[in-house]
């Protein structure tokens, strides 16, 4: 079906928001304990893997697409899983992308704290728990920035989710992969409606989490 | 005195590209209800002897020992405040001890007050000035009630008048909790005024520790009384009369009858008197005024004396320090037992 109407927009919309917002908490359940560990006292091998990292944030998404769709194409290491041309292919895809902004981000933040912050908290015998959560507050402008670029750089993808997700009806069609399509098939109205309800997203999530990062400023 | 920190036979060893620094420490203890100054210039390893009884350094060889369950609460020499308010900062870490609210309550309240700042309980703690954080850090320290605080510069950033306030407050709160404090400063006025003992670091090595008058007025070697400020040190020879021979013309009484032979005679600045005729010491004949300047409280004059340079100290205002002036010759005397007599040939004194 290539007719956009209320339904089918609503539904490439949800999905496209289910991908999104899945990457991203995966991409910070993983890196932030790495950027943490990374931002932290220094040990043998460290640069390599700041270097590595720093690569990753410049990678073209098209190429983490090739990757994890060879990964996943049906004689690929990965194809017993038949999880190619699937939502949990395009979030994996997803999460390569964001995982390096992340990690690179908390990386700063931890970096930029007084180098003695973690010996002053030791100190006070605060137990490693409450150490974790004390770190999050203090390098939360750092998170939110990562959360904004991140969100920002998954949002827009469109090569790796095609190369992923196959742009599927109904299974794995989201707003970017919409749009490429309408524009293809010359549908511009229908692509315009979609991007600008991927601008609105944007721009809801963006503006929100700039709203909280203001009034953590203030 | 109770032991609550003991360092022995500490020996510990870091290295960076264009330097290597080892600090050796054979034995140093922190009693409880008393503050241990550690007095060295910059880069004697004053911080890294901190660390080192914090236990965020390791020795290569020797230990640290406490009782298991004190406390060793550290504050830094840059303050740091955590992300929130005042209050937050003090009671973070009672909260974590899983104390009852009402005592983390009063607790955090009792340090904010003890250290002036309970009015700023509400502000977010990065809005405060170097004064107010380093009062937080004090605040944050003191309310764990630890068995051992240790101090790195805690009067950097203080102006004179918050130097002394803070100063009394942590004399104060030491009396009250009963807290061994060691503080690390480079400034001999702040380990004067603040403590009850000084240790004496240099070049990594711990050179002298005792009681702060036993350090300040008896070093055990020349760089010791340099920076312990016993300005005057002169070369002389010793006789066996305990008269000390500034080129063999005019001489310095002591109370040192030990073998003849080559000294420094060290005298702090506030023992050399002027003779004013009332009889208090011996008179070391006259010195000539070369240079004199005032802070409104103490006059400090410079005078030559047989070819020497000597200092002394007079209350500004008052007497000879109301017109005295370039070129004045003034009668000098001091006490004996004042003089300080180290071996010129040795380090350590007689």
């Amino acid at each position: 079906m290539m007719e956009l109407d209320a339904q089918t927009l609503l539904s490439i919309s949800l999905r496209t928001l289910e991908v999104c917002l899945t990457s991203l908490c995966l991409a910070l359940a993983l890196g932030v304990p790495l950027g943490i560990w990374l931002g932290g006292r220094p040990f043998p091998g460290r640069r390599v893997l700041l270097g590595l990292v720093n690569s990753g944030m410049g990678a073209p998404p098209v190429v983490v697409g090739l990757l994890v769709a060879q990964l996943f194409y049906r004689s690929g290491p990965l194809g017993h899983l038949e999880l190619w041309y699937s939502v949990q292919a395009m979030i994996v895809a997803q999460v390569l992308i964001a995982l390096p902004l992340v990690v690179a981000l908390v990386v700063a933040a931890v970096a930029s704290l007084d180098p003695d912050w973690q010996l002053q908290v030791r100190t006070l015998g605060i137990p490693r728990i409450w150490r974790t959560w004390l770190l999050l507050r203090e390098i939360r402008l750092g998170l939110l920035a990562a959360v904004i670029a991140s969100l920002g750089g998954i949002l827009s993808e469109v090569g790796a989710v095609m190369q992923t997700g196959g742009n599927l009806e109904g299974e794995t069609r989201v707003l970017t992969t919409s749009i490429l399509m309408y524009t293809q098939m010359g549908r511009f109205e229908s692509a315009y409606a979609l991007a600008a309800v991927l601008l609105g997203l944007m721009l809801v999530l963006a503006g929100l989490l700039t709203w909280v990062q203001y009034g953590e400023r203030r | 005195m109770t032991v609550a920190l003991r360092a022995h036979g500490l020996e510990l060893r870091s290295y960076s590209s264009d330097s290597e620094f080892e600090l050796l420490v054979p034995d140093l203890t922190v009693h409880r209800e008393e503050v241990l100054a550690i007095l060295g210039p910059n880069g004697a390893g004053k911080s890294t002897l901190l660390r080192a009884l914090a236990g965020l350094e390791s020795p290569s060889v020797g230990h640290v020992q406490g009782k298991s369950d004190d406390r060793i609460t550290m504050v830094f020499q840059r303050p740091i405040a955590f992300a929130g308010s005042v209050l937050h900062n003090v009671s973070v870490a009672l909260r974590a001890q899983k104390l009852p609210r009402a005592i983390v309550e009063r607790r955090s309240r009792d340090a904010l007050d003890h250290f002036g700042i309970v009015d700023l309980a509400a502000r977010s703690a990065n809005r405060l000035s170097g004064g107010e954080l380093r009062r937080l850090a004090l605040a944050r320290a003191f309310a764990l009630e630890p068995a051992v605080l240790l101090l790195d510069e805690p009067f950097d950033d203080l102006d004179a008048r918050a130097q002394e306030n803070l100063s009394l407050d942590l004399r104060e709160a030491v009396a009250r909790t009963g807290t061994a404090v060691a503080v690390v400063t480079h400034d001999l006025q702040r380990a004067a005024l603040v403590s009850d003992r000084i240790a004496v670091l240099l070049d990594g090595a711990l050179r002298q520790v005792g009681p702060k008058s036993e350090v300040l007025n008896h070093p055990v070697d020349f760089e010791t009384a340099r920076l312990v400020g016993m300005t005057n040190l002169i070369s002389a020879e010793l006789d066996a009369q305990g008269a000390a021979w500034v080129l063999g013309e005019r001489s310095i009484p002591t109370t040192c009858r030990d073998v003849p032979g080559p000294v420094w005679v060290g005298l702090r600045p506030e023992h050399l008197k002027l003779d004013v005729g009332r009889g208090e010491g011996e008179s070391i004949g006259d010195g000539r005024v070369t240079a004199h300047s005032s802070d409104g409280v103490l006059t400090t004059l410079s005078l030559e004396w047989a070819g020497q340079k000597l200092r002394t100290h007079l209350v500004s205002g008052r007497g000879v320090a109301r017109e005295v002036s370039v070129g004045n010759r003034l009668a000098l005397s001091l006490r004996p037992e004042d003089v300080h007599v180290l071996r010129r040939d040795v380090d350590g004194g007689l």
